[in-house]
């Protein structure tokens, strides 16, 4: 893009009307020093907008001045602020007492301060706790509703369990909840050891070709580290003859490592 | 009244950054005019209106430290101070309370149908030159110039991809910049 076509892009009023991003300003802003033309048509679009506001003029009321004018009287910015100096013509008595106020005002000022400080500590440790109680609320009304979905399905009559029985020595074991209305899969894991991390568990429903031959299509792959999944949500599937877990490779994306069949159930249907 | 001196944008600036409330003042009496224009055309209710303009010249009485005039001139930085000041009020929590008629949950979409359905006939400034775009154009500036909505906020709500929000937006632009040269 040359400089006329950028300028003719609509980046100009963008960037005065105050509604380009961060990156765009960025760059017109770069623009304009490189370019005099930039600056030359941003000034331009300045000047026309400055003319057309000043041509649409609504009069404010008389009242928002007159408060205005007040409030930067009050409002004398820091390092500029009016010094008002303190007389200090009474005798050295009123100066005594003066000090012995001076020192009261200083201790009400740390006891003030103290009090200050003990509520927020207070309640920073009240909101400390409270997050922390919220947080395992949050994680007991998680396990309540895996609990409660647990309940709703083996007591569905629509539901059907497949309980996949161990098969090597590691004594892996789950079962599938089958609706068979909704064909939504629920896996409930009873023993799955843990796994190194670059092994994932694979569920797989295998169908039984009519030449004999097993078909197994994945149904994901998960991991056992999280002790609170003890029921998961699986793909939903239409017809399967039985099921399997295997361990395989994390990310498997071929076939099952039949050698490695953990778990397995027919589903008698 | 009429004895004080015009000042020029470099005066005017170097003034109000030594604190001349005589500056102010005249900075007040240019320019209130102008700015309470573009809070209104945001902002219909008049008491809001007056405190948001009373909010945008405390601002920029006490901001004027970081005008950089290099970035664009006193007005430029003046109108963007009102025109923020006006849509964060509009989003605020107590002004939509306060629009008994508008529920809560409005949002980006039904703003695009009232943008779009409302004529803009009394508006002033800005705005009438708007009611010139047609439709969708100038839905699309309503919505991100007088609404303060993000282009992202808008390509979700009206369903359009954001590289198409952000064209049509551009394309609005360069047809109101024609409007007011």
């Amino acid at each position: 893009m040359n400089v006329q076509e950028y300028i003719s892009s609509g980046i100009v009023e963008s960037y005065v009307l105050g509604l380009a991003s961060v990156e765009e300003r960025r760059e017109f802003e770069h623009m304009c020093a490189q370019h005099p033309e930039v600056l030359q048509a941003r000034i331009g679009f300045e000047l026309a907008l400055e003319k057309q506001a000043m041509e649409n003029t609504v009069v404010p009321p008389v009242s928002v001045k007159e408060k205005l004018m007040l409030m930067i009287q009050q409002d004398a910015p820091a390092g500029q602020s009016k010094v008002i100096t303190m007389q200090n013509s009474g005798t050295s008595r009123k100066s005594g007492m003066l000090r012995y106020a001076a020192a009261a005002s200083v201790i009400l000022l740390l006891g003030a301060a103290y009090f200050a400080y003990t509520f927020y500590d207070k309640n920073k440790k009240l909101n400390k706790s409270m997050e922390s109680m919220s947080q395992s609320v949050e994680s007991m009304q998680k396990k309540v509703d895996q609990m409660e979905e647990y309940v709703k399905m083996i007591t569905d009559p629509n539901v059907s369990v497949v309980n996949l029985a161990p098969t090597t020595p590691a004594k892996a074991s789950a079962s599938i909840y089958w609706d068979s209305t909704t064909t939504d899969v629920y896996m409930v894991v009873k023993n799955l050891p843990k796994l190194p991390s670059d092994k994932q568990y694979q569920l797989w429903s295998i169908i039984n070709g009519q030449d004999g031959s097993l078909q197994p299509n994945s149904m994901g792959l998960f991991d056992m580290s999280d002790d609170h999944k003890i029921i998961l949500k699986m793909p939903k599937v239409q017809k399967a003859d039985a099921f399997a877990i295997t361990i395989e490779k994390r990310g498997n994306t071929g076939g099952p490592d039949l050698k490695q069949v953990q778990t397995f159930g027919k589903t008698g249907l | 009244m009429n004895s004080k001196t015009t000042y020029s944008e470099q005066e005017l600036v170097n003034l109000l950054q030594q604190r001349s409330e005589q500056a102010f003042g005249y900075l007040y009496d240019n320019y209130s005019g102008s700015l309470y224009g573009v809070v209104t055309s945001i902002i219909t209710d008049k008491e809001t209106a007056n405190d948001v303009l009373q909010n945008v010249f405390v601002n920029i009485w006490r901001k004027i430290e970081s005008y950089d005039p290099s970035k664009g001139r006193l007005f430029t930085w003046m109108l963007n101070i009102a025109r923020n000041a006006a849509i964060d009020e509009i989003r605020s929590k107590g002004y939509r309370d306060s629009q008994k008629n508008q529920p809560l949950t409005e949002n980006v979409d039904t703003m695009a149908e009232k943008s779009a359905s409302v004529p803009m006939y009394n508006d002033v400034g800005l705005k009438k030159v708007l009611s010139r775009l047609k439709g969708e154009l100038r839905v699309l500036i309503d919505l991100s110039y007088f609404q303060g909505f993000t282009h992202e906020e808008i390509s979700k709500a009206l369903n359009i991809p954001l590289g198409t929000v952000k064209t049509r937006i551009r394309t609005a632009l360069i047809q109101l910049r024609t409007m007011i040269d």
